[in-house]
């Protein structure tokens, strides 16, 4: 018994340096590499001893002429006391250490070198009705407490589902990455303003419950355009997230209304270095999300490649001409180039927690399609990237918007 | 398994207090960073579309000098040769370039997807930006005109590249990594299947231009020489992983591995992870030379500077939980450490 409490007040030390270590073995690990270590040669021993039978006969040096032993305290640096980690080392010394410890964490003289007989007895008894009452109170207790905590767990993997809904993609240069923004539509009416508030909850399913209280605001910025159904329970923010304060928002006069961005770059989202205090506010007027109103239109948008078979024109909704806006129906998933090349992760040879579990898409890949980061091409025929046709093609879709209207 | 020796006493943990962090940090998660390789100046790539200059003074002291802007987040940012321009390529599709002297922005070249890496190739017949998109291209642009001099296909979306003239390496989705010998930069060398079986999350050259580092998603970096004759030495270890429970020593969260970078005069590299945790390593003596105190989030980017006595390290979100794990007080900071000589010196090679 004296032992074991020995251990769990001393932890095993060094007798060259005087160092304390987690457990013996690091111990052990120490002393080859501090002290066992051969200067002329890079092999390490297991003891001093070792050490000075390597030295004769490797290095030819009489026992006279043996280097002290490396880093020790003065006086320790012989090869008379053969040590291997805890053991081997002088009663004295051993007395001494304790007693200078003792000092050191502020017990009792000899509450380590002798420590107190008495112990607290563990009760044997059967426990009562009572008790075991409470012990279970205690124990639904904390597994419901791991429960509730376990829950964003299961979030995280499902944001990290592979969102191949909708057949555009960013990567085939053929259909635009990202349907354009026709010009003039950034001057549409603020979002913020048009939505009749009852148009809010269907289209955000994942929205915190209790969120749209205020019928001015405009939803989340995180959460523009999501197709009916889409939201994934990973995404719906956590209220308040990436929320403007609503002071921010002066609801009549967002800086570019109706776009996620301007559709010319004169005022990039630029903040001022020195201007971070309301940070998710600072950023959010001009990745304002097209107000809820337009997503009626979004799924049938969301599948026409630019210059293809129009839509059916969208239901009229409060907001026409933001119906017409792409934004919110810019694709937003990710999808493999060519399916028949999806990457499965091999299997673990033991249990293992992967982090990021998706072997098709980089976190930077999703990070970029996120609303909050999309990029919306300035222009339409973003795949060409020719500003000749950039212009053409604006101007057909300025005409094509203009027939919704 | 494990090939580096990970014993305790060779890794002292060292205290993060020490290090120092930058002032003015970007609002959102920072991509990437760069020191310029004529003064201490740390280039920031951040999804918060900006690119912001900072001047790192002889303690550690840091102030802003410069900042421009893309009009989608920035994903790699790099230095030409003599430090006066800034190089970077972002989600809208577009590398710029920024004039240090004059402060000017200018679109020096275009993708159709967005660029995730740049890269400065410095020829003996004048300098080359090279950029690595995920719409499966690698370009290379004289800076003056807006076609590229070259274009090359990838197998798929470039993830990483990484350049020690005259190699290059690109590593992509779908784990494949093309090889270049820049004197012939058109095809690839060569073209392989990363030697891990996870996401290639990472690619870095060794600055002795024999090899380089590839990092997994699925904790775990591998050694790799281009020469066929160096293969054996080719080797892979494990890292950035955490017991599930303390103590439980299996080891089985595992992390990715965010960036490699190696250092410019020891050739000693370092891994960052999404665990928060950066470790210092000796590939030829198989040896980790320092591990730093966790950090309280995902390390997404680290650089040397030019001589290798400061690094430096981005504490910011990863996207490795989606955006559920975007919260709102999510650390965001560069963070400024002084090498020691200690930390990132060669080992002798024992035994061997």
């Amino acid at each position: 018994m004296a032992k074991k409490k020995n251990k769990a007040v001393l932890r095993p030390w060094c007798w060259y340096c005087e160092r304390e270590f987690e457990d013996e073995k690091v111990l052990m690990q120490h002393q080859k590499a501090k002290h066992f270590k051969c200067s002329m040669c890079p092999r390490r021993l297991n003891t001093a001893g070792g050490l000075a039978v390597h030295i004769q006969q490797v290095h030819k040096l009489e026992p006279d002429q043996l280097p002290r032993i490396e880093n020790a305290l003065p006086g320790r640096d012989g090869y008379e006391v053969e040590i291997f980690g805890m053991e081997g080392i002088p009663a004295p010394d051993v007395a001494d250490y304790k007693r200078r410890k003792e000092i050191e964490l502020g017990l009792a003289i000899g509450s380590i070198s002798q420590p107190p007989s008495k112990k607290p007895k563990i009760e044997n008894r059967p426990l009562t009705e009572d008790e075991l009452k409470a012990q279970l109170e205690a124990h639904k207790a904390l597994m419901g407490a791991s429960e509730k905590s376990a829950v964003p767990a299961p979030d995280a993997s499902a944001s990290s589902v592979v969102y191949n809904a909708a057949p555009t993609t960013y990567a085939t240069p053929p259909v635009p990455a990202v349907p354009p923004v026709p010009p003039g539509m950034g001057m549409s009416p603020p979002p913020g303003m048009s939505p009749p508030p009852s148009g809010l909850p269907p289209f955000f399913p994942g929205a915190p419950p209790g969120y749209p209280g205020a019928p001015f605001m405009p939803p989340p910025p995180g959460m523009p355009g999501f197709p009916p159904g889409m939201p994934p329970p990973g995404f719906s923010p956590p209220p308040g997230f990436a929320m403007p304060p609503p002071g921010m928002m002066p609801p009549g006069a967002p800086p570019f209304p109706g776009g996620a961005r301007p559709p010319f770059p004169p005022p990039p989202a630029f903040v001022p270095q020195g201007f971070s205090p309301p940070q998710p506010g600072a950023m959010s007027p001009p990745r304002i999300p097209a107000p809820a109103a337009v997503a009626p239109g979004a799924p049938g948008v969301l599948n026409m490649p630019f210059g293809g078979s129009p839509a059916p024109p969208p239901p009229q909704s409060a907001s026409p001409p933001a119906s017409a806006h792409p934004i919110a129906a810019a694709p937003m998933e990710l999808k493999l180039p060519n399916p028949a090349l999806a990457q499965t992760n091999p299997a673990f040879k033991k249990a293992t927690q992967l982090k990021y579990a998706d072997p098709n898409f980089s976190p930077d890949e999703k990070r970029a399609v996120h609303p909050k980061y999309r990029y919306i091409a300035d222009g339409a025929a973003d795949g060409q990237n020719e500003n000749a046709q950039h212009e053409e093609a604006r101007g057909k879709k300025r005409a094509r918007a203009e027939d919704f209207l | 398994m494990s090939f580096f020796n990970t014993a305790a006493s060779t890794a002292p943990a060292a205290p993060a207090e020490k290090d120092i962090e930058v002032a003015e940090p970007p609002t959102d998660s920072i991509s990437s960073l760069s020191f310029s390789p004529q003064a201490d100046y740390l280039a920031v790539g951040s999804w918060d579309n900006n690119v912001r200059v900072y001047e790192v003074g002889a303690n550690g002291q840091t102030q802003g000098k410069a900042m421009y802007s893309h009009q989608g987040p920035v994903l790699g940012v790099c230095w030409n040769k003599d430090g006066t321009k800034i190089l970077s390529g972002g989600a809208d599709n577009a590398a710029r370039m920024f004039d240090v002297q004059t402060g000017q922005t200018t679109q020096v070249a275009a993708h159709d997807a967005p660029v995730k890496a740049v890269r400065w190739i410095e020829t003996p017949q004048g300098g080359i930006l090279v950029t690595g998109s995920w719409d499966k291209t690698v370009k290379y642009w004289d800076l003056r005109s807006s076609q590229p001099i070259g274009s090359v296909n990838l197998p798929e979306r470039c993830y990483s590249l990484d350049v020690a003239y005259p190699l290059m390496v690109v590593g992509t989705a779908e784990r494949h990594l093309c090889i270049f010998n820049l004197n012939n930069p058109m095809t690839p060398h060569k073209t392989m299947q990363s030697p891990l079986k996870w996401q290639t999350r990472v690619v870095s050259c060794f600055p002795s231009n024999n090899g380089f580092a590839v990092g997994s998603v699925e904790g775990r970096v591998a050694i790799q020489y281009i020469d066929d004759k160096d293969a054996a030495n080719n080797f892979s270890f494990k890292c950035h992983r955490r017991d599930a429970t303390p103590n439980s020593k299996d080891q089985s969260l595992v992390y990715a591995v965010n960036d490699i970078t190696f250092h410019p005069v020891h050739g000693t590299f370092s891994t960052c992870g999404s665990d928060g945790t950066i470790n210092f390593w000796d590939k030829d003596a198989r040896t980790r030379l320092k591990t730093f105190e966790s950090s309280p989030g995902p390390i997404t980017a680290t650089t040397f500077n030019r001589n290798g006595s400061i690094f430096a390290y981005a504490v910011s979100y990863d996207w490795s939980k989606g955006h559920s794990g975007m919260t709102p007080g999510h650390p965001n900071k560069i963070m400024l450490h002084a090498c020691k000589e200690d930390e990132v010196k060669k080992r002798a090679v024992k035994g061997r």
